[in-house]
Parts: structure tokens; sequence; C-alpha cells
């Protein structure tokens, strides 16, 4: 027979579960400011951003179980944050119509070059002729759905399947818009660079 | 061998690593005999981690979401 009384095995559980929950809040919050980067990027306003990311945290604290330790936990947070970003009808922002024309992948150095007075320039001194306001401002340009996937893979450094997980497509969709998100972008900085 | 136009189209999935040992080889082989196709490959490595950086350097989490980020903690000691 035991000695510990079934009083002594619930409180050593609930301690248990209590340190587990601390634990999961502590990591949770260490990457908050890798989380805020991301939604930053998804949404148009600092605000969006801020309300996006206290809502994911407000829900992950209280579906923590749910959580499997040992997975990727940015990736688990920024899920949530895809589907409340979804929930607020985020489908409405989007414009199909007004996508930029799609120019070949050589398109933006073949631009920016122009703008150099000598021939077949470095092209540390190609990428000198963009801003950090210039790439900004072009990302926020960028369809949704495109900037998700380059937000996340590029900036985020998420691999294939884990922005495949965290927006609830398939990896093939994700490489496809990821390719064709990057094309947009670049399309963008060559208008914006170079007016 | 490749011409400039196939060595564009290779150039997003040959840096994200996605092309067959055969293709690699391809563009390589192009890349070798191109410095035109090669100074493009070059820029756009570069120009994601440009991208990267000058995002991530823009518009820091405020701290008064991290307070009340903290704040949503279940057990505020
Ligand atoms: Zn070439």
């Amino acid at each position: 027979m035991s000695d510990i009384s079934p009083d002594a095995t619930d409180a050593r559980r609930i301690a248990e579960v209590e340190r587990d929950r601390v634990r999961f809040e502590e990591e949770a919050l260490e990457l908050s400011d890798q989380v805020y980067r991301v939604a930053r990027r998804m949404v148009n306003s600092r605000e969006e951003a801020e309300d996006l990311v206290q809502d994911t945290y407000a829900r992950a604290f209280r579906a923590w179980q749910q959580y499997q330790s040992g997975t990727n936990l940015r990736a688990w947070l920024l899920r949530i944050l895809t589907n409340l970003n979804i929930d607020r009808g985020r489908k409405a922002q989007r414009s199909p119509d007004s996508q930029p024309l799609e120019e070949g992948d050589y398109f933006l150095y073949n631009k920016l070059e122009e703008t150099l007075p000598d021939e077949n320039p470095d092209e540390e001194r190609v990428i000198e002729r963009l801003s950090q306001n210039v790439v900004v401002e072009a990302l926020a340009e960028v369809p949704h759905d495109f900037r998700d996937a380059v937000v996340l893979v590029d900036i985020g450094e998420f691999s294939y399947a884990d922005a495949a997980q965290i927006l609830d497509i398939p990896v093939g969709t994700v490489m496809s818009r990821l390719h064709r998100g990057r094309r947009i972008l670049k399309a963008s900085l060559a208008e914006k660079a170079v007016a | 061998m490749a011409h400039c136009d196939d060595c564009e189209q290779m150039m997003q999935p040959y840096l994200d690593g996605m092309l067959s040992d055969e293709e690699v080889a391809e563009a390589r082989a192009h890349l070798k005999a191109c410095p035109w196709c090669e100074r493009r490959f070059k820029f756009e490595e570069k120009l994601r981690h440009f991208v990267a950086v000058a995002v991530a350097a823009t518009e820091p989490m405020s701290d008064a979401l991290r307070i009340r980020l903290s704040e949503l903690r279940s057990s505020q000691t």
C-alpha cells in the first residue's frame, strides 16, 4: 500500500500542471517580438497588429493545454493569429483586381542597374539603390495571400511545411504563392525605387 | 546549355534548393559561363536578406504591448 494519500497525489498533479502552465507562458512571451514582427507585416497598421497579437496571446494562454510540448511553439502561435485574422473578416480586404503586373525575376535588377552610370555594376552597388522604407512600403502593397507566404518564409524563416500549417494550405500552394509574392514585391520595389 | 531566360526561371527554385541535381548542374554551368546572370543571382540572395533586415528593423513591438501581454498571464507574481 502506498502511504501517499489521494489528496497529496492530487495536490502534486495540480502543482505540476501549474508549473507547466507557467513554463508555457514564459516560452510564449519570449517569442512575442518574433510573432509581432510577422503580424505587423500581415496587416496594414500597427494598431491592428497589436490587437491581433494581444488576442492571440489571450487565446493561447486559455488553450495552452492544446499545445503539444516539443512542437514548434512559434508556428502554433502564428496559426492562432492567422485564424483570428481570418475571423476578423480580413478576406474582405483583398483586392484581386488591383494586382500589379507580374514581371520576370530579373526585372528589379535590370531596372535598378539602369539608374547607375557604370556598365555591369557590382550587385552590392545595385542593392544600395534600395532603402529600408521602400522595402517596407513595397511589401505592404503585395496582396495578402502572397504577402503572407513571403512574410512567413522569407522574414519569419519558417519552413514551407510550417508555413503551410500556419496558413492551412497545401505546401505546393505555399511555394507558388511565395514565388509569385516575391515577384510582385520586386515589381513594386522597382516601381518605387526608380520613380 | 541553358539560355539566360531558362536561368532566370531557375533562379528562385535554385536558391530555395528545390531543383533536381540535373537542373542544378545545368544552372551552375550557365552561371559559370555567364557573369550577367551570376550578378542577378547574387543580387537575389542579398535582396532576400536585405528585405528581412529592413523589415525587422522597422517598428519593433511597443513596450505598451509587451506589458499588456505579460498581464494576460494567469500567474502574475
Ligand atoms: Zn545568362
